[in-house]
């Protein structure tokens, strides 16, 4: 197949908006190949879309959908010869997922967070998901065999426990939810901040972020530690938020890549004391950024409209639930985390909801190098992937920003500094932030760029960036981008003109990192207890097997002795 | 005034679902058009005159001077007069499930029983049901907050469980028993039953609910003082306290 004669945007290749033609054969971006031509003259061509986190398959999901028969009456597509229905906006189905990715010109989703425990379940759902790759995020952060491993300041076998967590849920890498928190909210309470003591376990949140980079980096993954901070959308958390980055400056990466992937950093920019006086603390938050090379971030911006919060940060959602008076549910996950899952609805003339709103564009904007945020909704907690476009029109358009101002609450413009930023992204940052950045921050070689030899992962949109202005034809931007004209997943053309052409399987990637094997014998004796004592179900019973990932794409790492680093 | 009049060509075993059937869609459809309008037996998509005998008078008219007569047992035909503007729609005989489902305006009279799920999501206009309906009456979908935001539900016989729940505004009477829970989660309706029921207004914030029969209270309510209603005496409650709820609940202290 050949792309021909489109305006290419590569930044990962130093490739900024020239004419070229692509060439792809067997699923790969090749020098020259034969066969089928796209015309794709003057048109914007990128990499296919990669989204670093979203929440799309697992048990919090089908608990949102299980909790909003509403949402369900949303998003209804009947089948067609290659699709199967679709329903739901916020929470939608399987094959929803995929068909709408591949509409917008993704073609990759990672799942942000599973437990060990459910990874089953999220498997399931990942392979009923169509056309895009995908993977999942383990959760490490309040589990006891970790918090055992950092109280005994045993890093080896604790690396030997991330190891074997990431094979027994065919996991990708490591996320940290509101570390500690999940555990003290089995007793009702919660760590109040990074030094608080875990209750029972006389380990701090600090400790057990710091120690599993460590071992994230001494077992060589791909992706480093991808944390969601303590006091996570709360007042005033914008220093819980800096104290936890802190805690990763001095950790060297073992690849050339961050240390910690902070998500959605939106909801950890909070100034203020309480809700009255809440406010922006972005270009704090930034300018932290800005100065230091070890951290990355994606914003997790909130757009006016339904969303669902779900999240392993249980607590939190105890809490949104009762400030909002909104329906919820929660999740103990046994031995390693607690979950949530809230409906809302975020609204134009709420100031809080507004600030939100202005935070995140001011991360995306104030941000001077744009390899180090990248654009997620956090969907569906800030808003459903689909309005990835939206976002997209804001962040190129000061117009479009000056529109939406006046008409939300007045506080956004007062406490942020949303109003007096003029900068307006172009193409190349925009193809940074939605590509090429989040294949390197996941550290997947082949996705986000068009060299050669990378997934022939194409995304055709209709719109001449040579031609039109972005700043004020926002909203050509967000229409053309709402729907690509050629989405190409592997070589296959599986979207036109948002017409789902094909439907080809998706491949699942997980790592398998190899530890020393006395590290592991010793773990496996901690586990054996653990199962015998506490879990509902047995070891044999408790690993994801293979069967459950049928196109695997398995990263392989593996230890280095673990070099303790003085704090 | 046009008149299109509708029978069943014989009794169905299936479901149909039949949303065009419906005096605001009918009124500028030829009568040929109206025939070949799409309706589903069970998952097979069919033509209005594959199922029903379709008559009536030919030219054109506004939905307001538009009626829908519909003749026979429509107990398997669901989404009757869904999302009716304006116009008259009577059915001479039962119809299924959600009839009158989101409903603005016009007048639907039922002749026989209604379903579950009559008039689910309705913001105006007038249901009348001769005989009894089914549970959820006036309420909302599945997870909805908010269920009927306004029109008029009159039942002449009773009515199911659930009857006006998550109802924001709006009239429901029911002139005999209810079944357990009406008013769950009233937000602003007004609810009149005229015999007995059970656990009225669970969960109520705002609106009212008359019981003339008896009843069951629930315990979060706080009594308040006896009323004199149209010759009747009632014991007002206000509540959810559950919910911190101001609603009014009118339960009467003798038997009618």
């Amino acid at each position: 197949m050949i792309i021909r004669g489109g305006i290419v945007y590569d930044p990962a290749n130093g490739i900024f908006g020239e004419e070229m033609d692509l060439c792809i054969d067997r699923g790969r971006i090749v020098e020259d190949a034969k066969g089928e031509e796209i015309d794709a003259h003057n048109l914007l061509v990128m990499a296919g879309g990669v989204d670093a986190h979203s929440h799309i398959a697992g048990a919090k999901v089908n608990t949102g959908r299980i909790m909003m028969p509403d949402d369900a009456r949303l998003g209804l597509e009947p089948a067609t010869a290659v699709c199967r229905p679709s329903t739901g906006y916020t929470v939608p189905n399987c094959y929803a997922i995929g068909y709408r990715y591949a509409r917008l010109g993704y073609t990759t989703a990672f799942e942000a967070a599973t437990p060990i425990l459910e990874s089953r379940h999220t498997h399931e759902e990942l392979e009923e998901i169509p056309i895009i790759d995908k993977g999942a995020l383990t959760l490490f952060g309040s589990n006891w065999e970790v918090m055992e491993c950092v109280r005994e300041k045993d890093l080896g076998k604790l690396a030997a426990y991330v190891s074997w967590g990431l094979r027994a849920s065919k996991g990708y890498g490591v996320k940290i939810v509101n570390p500690g928190g999940g555990e003290a909210w089995g007793f009702g309470a919660n760590v109040k901040g990074i030094y608080d003591p875990v209750p029972n376990f006389d380990v701090t949140p600090a400790e057990i972020m710091r120690s599993l980079a460590q071992v994230n980096e001494s077992l060589r993954l791909p992706h480093s530690v991808h944390v969601h901070f303590n006091n996570l959308g709360k007042p005033g958390n914008y220093t819980t938020a800096i104290e936890s980055l802190d805690l990763f400056k001095d950790i060297k990466p073992s690849q050339t890549r961050q240390v910690v992937h902070v998500a959605h950093m939106q909801f950890s920019t909070y100034g203020g004391t309480s809700w009255n006086d809440f406010k922006s603390e972005a270009p704090v938050i930034v300018d932290y950024f800005n100065k230091n090379h070890f951290c990355t971030m994606d914003i997790g911006q909130i757009l006016f409209g339904s969303a669902t919060t779900m999240t392993a940060d249980a607590p939190l959602e105890y809490g949104n639930a009762h400030l909002l008076h909104a329906k919820w549910s929660n999740n103990d996950i046994e031995l390693e985390e607690s979950s949530g899952v809230v409906p809302l609805v975020y609204l134009r003339k709420n100031p809080v909801n507004a600030i939100q709103w202005a935070i995140g564009l001011e991360l995306a904007l104030l941000t001077k190098d744009p390899w180090k945020v990248i654009l997620t909704t956090d969907h569906p907690n800030g808003s459903s992937f689909v309005n990835y476009p939206e976002v997209v029109s804001l962040l190129m358009s000061k117009v479009k920003r000056q529109e939406e101002l006046s008409n939300i609450h007045e506080l956004a413009s007062k406490r942020t500094t949303l109003p007096g930023i003029e900068k307006e992204m172009d193409w190349c940052d925009i193809a940074i932030m939605t590509r090429a950045a989040p294949a390197r921050i996941l550290g997947l070689e082949d996705k986000g760029h068009l060299g050669v030899g990378a997934d022939a992962d194409v995304t055709v949109y209709d719109l001449k960036p040579d031609e039109m202005d972005p700043s004020i034809q926002h909203d050509l931007v967000k229409k053309s981008l709402a729907t690509a004209k050629y989405t190409i997943k592997g070589g296959v053309l599986v979207s036109r003109d948002g017409e789902i052409t094909a439907t080809p399987e998706g491949r699942t990637f997980w790592v398998d990192a190899s530890v020393p094997k006395e590290d592991e014998e010793r773990m496996m004796e901690d586990l054996k207890e653990k199962f015998d004592r506490y879990y509902s179900i047995k070891l044999s019973n408790y690993m994801v097997q293979d069967a459950y990932i049928p196109n695997p794409v398995v990263i392989k790492a593996g230890a280095l002795p673990v070099e303790e680093v003085a704090p | 005034m046009r008149t299109i009049t509708l029978q069943p060509l014989r009794a169905f075993e299936v479901s149909v679902e039949a949303e065009a059937i419906s005096p605001s869609r009918f009124a500028r459809l030829t009568l040929g058009r109206i025939r070949t309008q799409e309706v589903f037996m069970g998952n097979r998509k069919m033509k209005l005159a594959d199922l029903f005998k379709v008559e009536g008078d030919e030219p054109l008219a506004i939905p307001e001077e538009t009626t829908v007569v519909m003749d026979g047992d429509f107990s398997k035909v669901k989404r009757i007069g869904e999302g009716m503007i304006a116009g008259t729609l009577e059915v001479r005989g039962n119809v299924g499930m959600r009839a009158g489902n989101g409903m603005k305006g016009g007048l639907m009279t039922i002749r026989g029983n209604a379903d579950d799920w009559l008039g689910r999501e309705m913001t105006g206009g007038k249901i009348v049901v001769e005989e009894n309906a089914g549970s959820h009456v006036g309420s909302g979908y599945r997870g909805e907050k908010c269920g009927m935001r306004g029109g008029e539900i009159e039942i002449r016989g009773s009515a199911g469980d659930y009857l006006g729940e998550h109802m924001c505004a709006g009239t429901i009477r029911v002139k005999g028993d209810t079944g357990d829970f009406p008013g769950a989660v009233n937000q602003g309706g007004t609810i009149f039953i005229g015999g007995d029921t059970y656990l009225p207004g669970a969960e109520m914030t705002k609106g009212s609910i008359t019981v003339r029969g008896k009843t069951t209270m629930l315990p979060s309510y706080q009594k308040a003082e006896v009323v004199t209603l149209e010759g009747v005496q009632y014991q007002k409650y206000v509540g959810d306290l559950v919910e911190n709820g101001k609603g009014e609940l009118y339960a009467a202290t003798s038997s009618p």
